[in-house]
């Protein structure tokens, strides 16, 4: 196994790069769009409802595959997609779709009590959500959103099926040159449990350090 | 069109507001003048939060006109926080960020809604904190606080926007006994200023006595008397306020 | 000062965590290997009556799956029906053909784990493969090839050996190997199965597909658009393939092989799955 690693290093470190890469910008937008879309269902629209409600059930109840299959085999006929960015796409938008039900249920969680005391303090709507509810919605959110994110890297393995780089698509390609599979898939394993469990830490960290903040 | 008297701080016109099919306040017709200080009484579920609750817009009215310094809240054109700004709350179950410190609780709407100079604003909180005695849990955590504490935090966030009215929604029936005198002397500190409109719904009668020019009376939606303060204690006109009044006397 | 101290032993027993797992997977890894000793490939197939054969069920001629019966078809498929009948008749017991759908990818390592006993899979006799498993003698005698989109103006691989060119293929075959050698200077692209690259090819993840001429050719029936262009640049002689060390059933393999060549049932077969193929002369193939 480890003459394995070290004749195949710089494969497997270039592939834990990508893997890195993709997960760090997926964990980031997926953040950015489950919030925006947790808001969208809260917000007095009915369209706006509408429209969240579509966007969390279509990306929730779909593999992630075949978003990503989308992305890689029909989208890219209108806008050129290689596969690591379908693959990055398509998990993006799948985790948004959880994180924005984690979210919204962090919102719900947080007490009535705490809109309208800043309502009724002068603070618009929209400074309600972001400086009072969104803080305490995080929090509550935390040990979940843990869960999201360290499924969202171990999700970006779909990328090898779209030849995008990622661990899983050299691990395969080790595999095949080596006819070592058992030994390529455990490093790739391993190279997993390096991003996945400092990941974990840090969220039971956060968790810990905003408890002492309450 | 009602007529829009400078003199008036909060005015009911005609006012009804519905829960589905419950019918929550019934033709309320009342005028608030500046500086008043009412008190508004009742047994529970007879509207009293609700009718206070509508005048800063947190419940909906659905026919009539409640005018609020000037602006009727039932005009969908009427921009909210603008009567919000000048119409301080103070809740039952104190509403505190539990987020933010006790003097960022203070601090955040002057910064963020009136611009107020961060030096400036900071200045007035530690007064307003000293004025209600927590000068010393400006770094605190709203957790770290007594219920009483809290009130009176919250109290001094409503101050802090330096309202023409403020509205207290039972602050003293989520406190322990010991708590409740600090926090009513607090409050009758605030209505004794003559600039101050004051509008207090509580059960303790006393207090009433003490601090209130008027005394409304509501049962089921309905205002059944709205009567001067002695006279209202003296002789109560209806038999459900004088009923009601015997009963919480007794307790 | 408590806080730091926690957070430093929440650090430390994360890493030592991390250590003792990558450690037990290590040792366990070294067992795994111990523990997977000789057997005797032609002993147990003999003593259970059946051959379990590992074949494709994503080529199209070789080993293509029937979405009607649900059982995999094609010229692989069944040479090792022939195969199997024929060793059935030299050991004198009787012996069914058992199948196990596999892929490049996974085929040496379902042979290595004894989940099959060989595989029929489109699999070309390389000295790489041959230190880890057995072949018999080659069946089929291919070559690697390009397939293009008709009109793109490819006309062979020399026209693909620059970096702005993509080229698509499976991951475990010999073909991405090999087409590295050919065309240096383009991306390869490897994807799950030829269905897969199939689909990549036709999004226009890239130029070309390249892996064997006889799979190319039966993607070629299959999508009129594309076409195979500029011969064969490879030799790809596709053997049966047992585990390591497996002298005996590789010798029964060849006795049988000659036995099919030599009644004619090897001619029927190749007639049978590439007589009418577009391009091809099915006749070049007979043996």
């Amino acid at each position: 196994m480890i003459s394995l690693l070290t004749s195949n290093f710089h494969s497997f470190l270039v592939a834990f790069g990508y893997t890195l890469l993709s997960s760090i910008i997926a964990l980031i937008a997926s953040t950015v769009l489950g919030t925006l879309f947790a808001i969208l269902q809260i917000v007095p629209s009915k369209t706006a409802n509408v429209i969240a409600r579509a966007y969390i059930e279509v990306f929730r109840n779909i593999p992630l595959l075949i978003i990503v299959m989308f992305f890689y085999l029909v989208v890219t006929k209108i806008v050129k997609i290689g596969g690591f960015t379908a693959g990055t796409i398509g998990l993006t938008l799948y985790t948004s779709a959880f994180i924005a039900e984690t979210v919204r249920a962090g919102i719900n969680s947080v007490g009535i009590g705490q809109t309208e005391g800043a309502r009724a303090n002068g603070l618009s709507s929209w400074q309600t959500l972001r400086i009072i509810i969104l803080p305490q919605a995080f929090k509550i959110a935390i040990p979940s959103l843990g869960n999201q994110f360290i499924n969202l890297v171990k999700n970006s393995s779909i990328l090898a099926f779209v030849a995008g780089g990622d661990l899983m698509y050299t691990a395969n390609n080790v595999a095949a040159t080596t006819f070592d599979s058992f030994n390529s898939y455990i490093i790739v394993g391993i190279f997993y449990l390096i991003i996945t469990l400092p990941l974990n830490y840090y969220m039971k960290f956060l968790e810990t350090k905003l408890k002492g903040m309450a | 069109m009602v007529e829009n008297n400078q003199d008036n701080m909060i005015q009911f016109v005609d006012v009804e507001k519905y829960y589905g099919h419950f019918h929550a306040l019934k033709n309320i017709n009342l005028t608030i003048k500046r500086g008043e200080t009412v008190v508004l009484i009742g047994p529970s579920g007879s509207g009293k939060s609700t009718l206070i609750r509508a005048i800063n817009g947190l419940e909906p009215i659905q026919e009539g006109h409640l005018i609020v310094n000037g602006y009727d809240l039932h005009d969908p054109k009427t921009d909210i926080n603008k009567i919000r700004k000048r119409v301080g709350m103070v809740f039952q179950h104190f509403n505190l960020y539990n987020n933010k410190s006790v003097i960022e609780n203070v601090m955040l709407a002057p910064r963020i809604v009136s611009h107020i100079p961060e030096e400036e604003n900071e200045k007035y909180a530690l007064e307003l904190l000293d004025r209600v005695g927590l000068k010393d849990k400006a770094g605190s955590m709203p957790s770290m606080l007594s219920g009483g504490q809290k009130q009176r935090v919250a109290i001094a966030r409503s101050l802090a926007m330096k309202p023409s009215a403020l509205l207290f929604d039972e602050p003293t029936s989520a406190l322990d006994p010991e708590m409740i005198g600090d926090v009513l002397r607090i409050i009758q500190n605030i209505a004794k200023d003559s600039d101050m409109t004051s509008l207090i719904v509580t059960h303790e009668m006393n207090f009433a006595q003490n601090v209130a020019n008027r005394v409304i009376f509501m049962a089921d939606g309905e205002v059944l008397e709205d009567s001067k303060t002695s006279d209202f204690f003296k002789k109560p006109k209806s038999v459900r306020a004088q009923q009601f009044v015997d009963q919480v006397q007794n307790h | 000062m408590e806080k730091a101290k926690k957070r430093k032993i929440g650090i430390i027993s994360s890493i030592i965590l991390t250590l003792l797992i990558i450690f037990g997977v290590v040792s366990a890894s070294a067992l795994a290997e111990n523990n997977s000793k000789h057997v005797d490939t032609w002993e147990r197939v003999k003593r259970l009556g059946k051959i379990r054969w590992g074949v494709k069920a994503d080529t199209k001629l070789f080993g293509l799956m029937d979405t009607k019966t649900g059982q995999p078809e094609g010229f692989d498929v069944d040479i090792a029906k022939a195969l199997t009948v024929q060793l059935s008749k030299q050991s004198g017991v009787p012996m069914q053909a058992d199948f196990t759908i596999v892929t490049s990818n996974t085929r040496i390592q379902l042979l290595k784990n004894a989940n099959i006993d060989g595989f029929i899979a489109t699999a070309t006799i390389t000295p790489e493969r041959e230190k880890v498993i057995d072949f018999s003698n080659s069946y089929f005698k291919a070559g690697q090839s390009i397939l293009v989109k008709k009109g793109s103006g490819i006309k062979s691989i020399k026209d693909l050996n620059n970096f702005k060119s993509t080229i698509i293929g499976v991951a475990g075959s010999n073909s991405v190997i090999n087409v590295k050698k050919f065309a240096p200077k383009a991306k390869v692209l490897a994807l799950g199965d030829y269905g897969q690259a199939m689909a990549a090819l036709k999004a226009g993840q890239g130029q070309a597909l390249t892996t064997d001429n006889g799979i190319l050719y039966g993607l070629a029936t299959e999508n009129p658009g594309y076409t195979v262009v500029g011969g064969t640049f490879t030799s790809e002689p596709y053997g049966v393939a047992f585990d390591n060390n497996q002298p005996e059933m590789v010798k029964q393999t060849n006795k049988a092989l000659k036995a099919i060549i030599a009644n004619g049932t090897y001619n029927k077969l190749i007639k049978k799955w590439f007589r009418g193929v577009p391009g091809l002369d099915w006749r070049s193939l007979e043996k």
